[in-house]
C-alpha cells in the first residue's frame, strides 16, 4: 500500500475505516500510521483509560487483525496458533481492525509500532517475533506457569517421555 | 516519501541501524516483500543490547527506524549480543 493510497484512506475518515472487516492476509504486521495522529481518541475506545482496562481485562490479552477463529493477519495467526500450541484457549483478544481508535491507542500505549501485541497480567511482552522466540526458548512456558496457567507443552513432554 | 525497493531500502535502513547503534557487530536487513519495500527483517548484534530484555532490545530498534516504519507494511525483528 503506498503512501499517497494511505493518505487517501485518512481523507475518508475513520467512519469508513470502521465496518472494514478484512484486510488480504499477506498484509502482515501493520506498521503506524494508518490513522495518521499521534492522539488516540480522547476518551474514546483508544484513550490510556480504556486501554488501560482491557490489557487488565484477563490474564492474557492479544490485539490483533481479525479473530482467533479468522485471523486476518500472518503475524496475528502465529501468536494465536503459538498460544493454541500451549493450550491457552481462554483468553482476551480484541480485533483492531474494528476500531481504528484502538489500533492508533494501543500503538501509543505501548510506544510499540506494530500489530499485533501481546499483555501478560496488564504487562506489554511484545509482538510476533518476541512470542515465539518465547515459545522456541522455553520462557512462554514459565511466564504462563506465573499467571496460573499450565502449558500443555508441558503435558505433551510428559506423555513423549512415557513412550 | 516512499520507501525504495529492494536493495536501496535495506541499505538505506541498514545505514540508519549503522547511525544509531554505533557499537553493533553486525547489521543485516533483508527485504522480505519481494524487493517490494513494504516488509523487512532486521538483524542487529551489539554490545548495546547487553543486560536488556528483548522487549526493550527491539523497542531501541522500533525508535530507531520510527520514521521508517510508518511507511512500512511491517517488520520483524531479530536482537543479540556478541559473545563473550
Amino acid at each position: 500500500m503506498s503512501a499517497a493510497l494511505r493518505a487517501g484512506w485518512r481523507r475518508l475518515g475513520a467512519a469508513a475505516l470502521r465496518g472494514r472487516a478484512g484486510r488480504p492476509l499477506s498484509q502482515g504486521q501493520a506498521a503506524a500510521g494508518d490513522s495518521g495522529g499521534a492522539e488516540g481518541g480522547g476518551g474514546g475506545s483508544g484513550s490510556r483509560e480504556a486501554v488501560e482496562r482491557l490489557v487488565r481485562e484477563h490474564p492474557v490479552v492479544v490485539f490483533m487483525k481479525g479473530s482467533p477463529a479468522q485471523p486476518l493477519c500472518g503475524f496475528s495467526n502465529a501468536v494465536v496458533q503459538i498460544l493454541r500450541l500451549h493450550g491457552v484457549e481462554d483468553y482476551r483478544a480484541h480485533d483492531v481492525l474494528q476500531d481504528p481508535d484502538l489500533r492508533q491507542g494501543i500503538k501509543n500505549y505501548s510506544n510499540w509500532p506494530t500489530i499485533p501485541q501481546v499483555y501478560l497480567n496488564g504487562e506489554f511482552v511484545g509482538g510476533c517475533d518476541i512470542l515465539l522466540q518465547m515459545h522456541q526458548n522455553g520462557d512462554l512456558v514459565e511466564e504462563l506457569k506465573k499467571l496460573g496457567i499450565r502449558s500443555a507443552l508441558l503435558d505433551a513432554e510428559k506423555d513423549q517421555e512415557k513412550k | 516519501r516512499s520507501l525504495s525497493s529492494g536493495s536501496e531500502g535495506e541499505s538505506r535502513l541498514a545505514r540508519v541501524l549503522r547511525e544509531r547503534f554505533p557499537r553493533a557487530s553486525s547489521i543485516r536487513v533483508v527485504d522480505i516483500s519481494g524487493g517490494c519495500g513494504a516488509m523487512y527483517e532486521v538483524h542487529v548484534e551489539s554490545e548495546e543490547f547487553r543486560d536488556k530484555r528483548t522487549v526493550q532490545q527491539h523497542q531501541m530498534v522500533n525508535q530507531a527506524l520510527s520514521e521508517e516504519i510508518k511507511h512500512m507494511h511491517g517488520l520483524r525483528i531479530f536482537t543479540s549480543t556478541p559473545k563473550p
